[in-house]
């Protein structure tokens, strides 16, 4: 009986669970009202992980590259962000934020991105488009360190730090959701108004989910405000929900404008639900009301029918972003379940001090394993040659051919997950996010016990 | 406020030589509080002041244990004078790109707070020239103020100051480095006073000190000593002490006016053509 920390030992990466660092500073820019970046590297930078949100949101998301040649390369590039810069504020008359990202080659050759966004303000900007409000903000995502995971957490930082103005205190709390989806924006929205607390929630990325309109296409976007960045230096609180994305940023307030700050839990499951309604209860004074009460009633009525009965025992490997899991972990466990295996697609060293890691260390009664800087080998491996048998695979689409290939059901979450419909619109996180997790894994598990002819006569029962 | 300088210049020109001894001397005559972080991956510019003891570079222990696991007490070692050293290191000539050594070092020492406030001045010793984009890292925004070039009347030393300026000039908008001055770090060789004089005002500078050749810098050296640790009454420890006092009391900062090749190749003709 243990739970065993390990790094995975094997050299190089097959199939990688994450990308890299500019993919984070990405995400977390296409948050932002009036927002394009550039990210100053290879077009691929862009590209792929361009490509990635569409696939995953399926929608269309602004973002330009300083598109890196071998003569940049050798000359240095800097010269093509200016000229990135000008060619967006002329095409985009409404853009204010351009963040400038950097990437593996450019911080290899030491393009000087804090210099350029100087020069440009003292030239260009003054220059050319004098009385246009324009903020360049330079953010380092080299992606040879940490993951999309540390860029994203790098990125929010790095905005908030740019923007937080020490002004009249606003009465509001600021919430750092992490890297989560439209649906469990709104979900947290929701139990911040049932508790009629106002906050700046970062990012409002509900309008990800973009409608289809009689006057045309849309383009997708974030639609945080400047005004909402400032704010967060006069707000009475921060809760951040998650460690390892948005975390910095809450400790960079705390810091610097000394404002009261809770960090973590991700909300996953009932328990850090009820923990994340007390902190909110214990940072504004307001009760937790009746409505929310009720809804977690529903929530607990709604895993009732489906915990002894169909998820005991049932062993899990879940892989993903490292609040997520380790949230998902702690929801599994709260059903009975058996999560067996957590695959960490990037190799931070804080996990193994993780308190949440720690606790079920200490916690678990049967053999767990934990892989940090895992990839999908960690997953097929332990399954192909080495006897693993799982009830249920949770991870994103990235994922899907141990699914496919083992004929193991596999529930869909985190990012990116696109071969799935309309994922992104449903919360994980609250007592709707606990209700949706488990009925649909439950789901999965039917539609695997028909498939397999596996005691589907329950069902007929049930 | 700390003053923060750049050491550059031509490779073998004794850059590390006069940075530890000026150092040396800015501390022991002058009573100045200084660091020393060695940006060159041959980890050789904080020898004199730590006595020879070797010191384990940034890349060394970032690559042994980890960007994570870097302390202040791991890297950064006190020597002569409570001179404070860092060496950054970096790869094995050949191999990898020293140039991101300079900018993950530069990079780690600030986010540990190693540049401490009570520092009168930091001095970054920077590898040869300014090959890439990495080793103008130490005259980014925020960094670097000044910059000082060793040279000598060599040919080669001067083609070389003349490309660290060209570097600089290129900084020198976006980051407000300035150029302090040269010093002639003499080689004795015939024409050299007149000739550093007539380089450093052509590009609109000054040779801020003349640092002759003395064999005591060497026999100091061999005993892994600052010349004015090794015998503070000696001339040449009043030469770095009076180099120290002109870069203390400097007022002299311009953005160099580099020379073409045609008008380098005509001074060094003239010079190189003296007798």
């Amino acid at each position: 009986m243990s739970c065993e920390v390990k790094n995975k030992e094997r050299v190089g990466v097959i199939n990688p669970i994450f990308t890299c660092q500019p993919c984070g500073a990405q995400f977390a820019s296409i948050g932002i009202k009036d927002t394009i970046g550039i990210v100053h590297g290879g077009q691929g930078c862009v590209m792929f992980v361009r490509l990635l949100f569409s696939q995953h949101f399926k929608e269309s998301f602004e973002l330009a590259s300083s598109s890196v040649h071998e003569e940049g390369a050798v000359f240095g590039a800097c010269r093509r962000v200016e000229e990135g810069v000008d060619v967006l504020l002329m095409r985009y008359p409404h853009v204010k934020v351009i963040p400038i990202i950097s990437t593996c080659s450019t911080e290899i050759i030491g393009d000087d991105i804090d210099g350029v966004v100087i020069k440009l303000n003292e030239g260009l900007l003054k220059e050319k488009y004098a009385g246009r409000e324009v903020h360049l903000i330079p953010i380092h995502t080299p992606s040879f360190v940490g993951s999309m995971v540390s860029g994203y957490d790098i990125a929010v930082r790095d905005f908030v730090k740019y923007f937080a103005k020490k002004d009249e205190p606003n009465g509001k709390i600021n919430l750092f959701t992490g890297w989560v989806n439209p649906g469990d924006v709104t979900a947290l929205k929701h139990l911040l108004s049932e508790m009629q607390i106002d906050a700046t929630v970062l990012f409002e990325i509900e309008s990800f989910d973009s409608p289809l309109m009689p006057d045309g296409n849309h383009v997708s976007h974030g639609s945080t405000t400047i005004e909402d960045l400032r704010g967060t230096a006069n707000a009475s609180g921060t809760i951040a929900l998650n460690v390892y994305e948005g975390g910095k940023a809450a400790k960079f307030l705390e810091k610097e404008f000394q404002i009261p700050t809770v960090i973590g839990p991700t909300p996953i499951g009932i328990r850090n639900t009820d923990t994340f309604l007390q902190n909110l209860k214990t940072m504004t004074g307001k009760p937790i009301p009746e409505s929310l009460v009720r809804e977690r009633g529903l929530a607990i009525d709604a895993l009732t029918d489906l915990t002894h009965l169909f998820f005991a025992d049932k062993r899990v490997a879940i892989y993903g972003n490292p609040d997520l899991v380790i949230g998902l972990a702690e929801f599994c466990l709260d059903l009975e379940m058996k999560p067996v295996l957590l695959l960490l697609g990037d190799d931070n060293s804080a996990y193994k001090d993780d308190p949440r890691i720690k606790d079920l260390q200490e916690k678990v009664d049967y053999d767990m394993q934990i892989v940090t800087n895992a990839d999908f080998w960690e997953l097929e491996n332990r399954i192909k040659n080495e006897g693993l048998e799982l009830d249920l695979i949770l991870g994103h689409s990235k994922g899907r051919f141990i699914s496919i290939d083992y004929n193991i059901p596999m529930f869909r979450v985190g990012f990116p997950t696109y071969d799935r419909a309309g994922m992104y619109r449903h919360p994980i996180v609250g007592y709707a996010g606990a209700i949706w997790l488990a009925e649909q894994m439950a789901n999965t598990l039917f539609t695997d016990m028909e498939y397999k002819k596996n005691k589907e006569w329950i069902l007929n029962v049930w | 406020m700390t003053r923060k300088i750049a050491i550059y210049g031509k490779g073998g020109i004794g850059k590390s030589t006069t940075t530890q001894n000026t150092a040396g001397a800015m501390a022991h005559f002058h009573g100045k509080k200084i660091f020393i972080h060695g940006c060159d991956p041959k980890a050789d510019s904080t020898r004199l002041i730590l006595g020879g003891k070797p010191q384990d570079t940034l890349m060394d222990v970032l690559r042994e244990e980890g960007a994570e696991k870097i302390t202040i007490e791991k890297v950064v070692k006190t020597g002569y004078q409570d001179i404070r050293c860092v060496e950054s290191g970096g790869p094995e000539p050949g191999v990898g790109c020293a140039g991101r050594g300079v900018i993950t070092a530069i990079d780690l020492m600030e986010d540990l707070g190693a540049y401490t406030e009570d520092l009168d001045y930091l001095f970054f010793d920077v590898l040869g020239d300014v090959v890439c984009g990495g080793f103008a890292m130490p005259i980014r925004d925020g960094k670097a103020q000044e910059v000082y070039i060793v040279a000598s009347g060599e040919m080669m030393a001067i083609y070389a100051a003349n490309n660290i300026c060209k570097g600089l000039v290129k900084y020198a908008k976006q980051s407000g480095v300035r150029l302090g001055g040269i010093i002639c770090n003499s080689r004795k060789v015939d024409g050299e006073r007149e000739f550093l004089e007539e380089f450093t005002s052509a590009i609109g500078t000054h040779m801020i000190h003349f640092v002759p050749r003395d064999n005591i810098v060497q026999k100091a050296e061999f005993n892994k000593k600052t010349v004015t640790e090794f015998e503070p009454d000696s001339d040449q420890a009043h030469e770095y002490s009076e180099l120290g006092r002109k870069i203390i009391e400097n007022t002299n900062f311009v953005i160099p006016k580099p020379l073409t090749m045609d008008q380098l190749e005509e001074m060094v003709v003239k010079y190189g053509l003296a007798d």
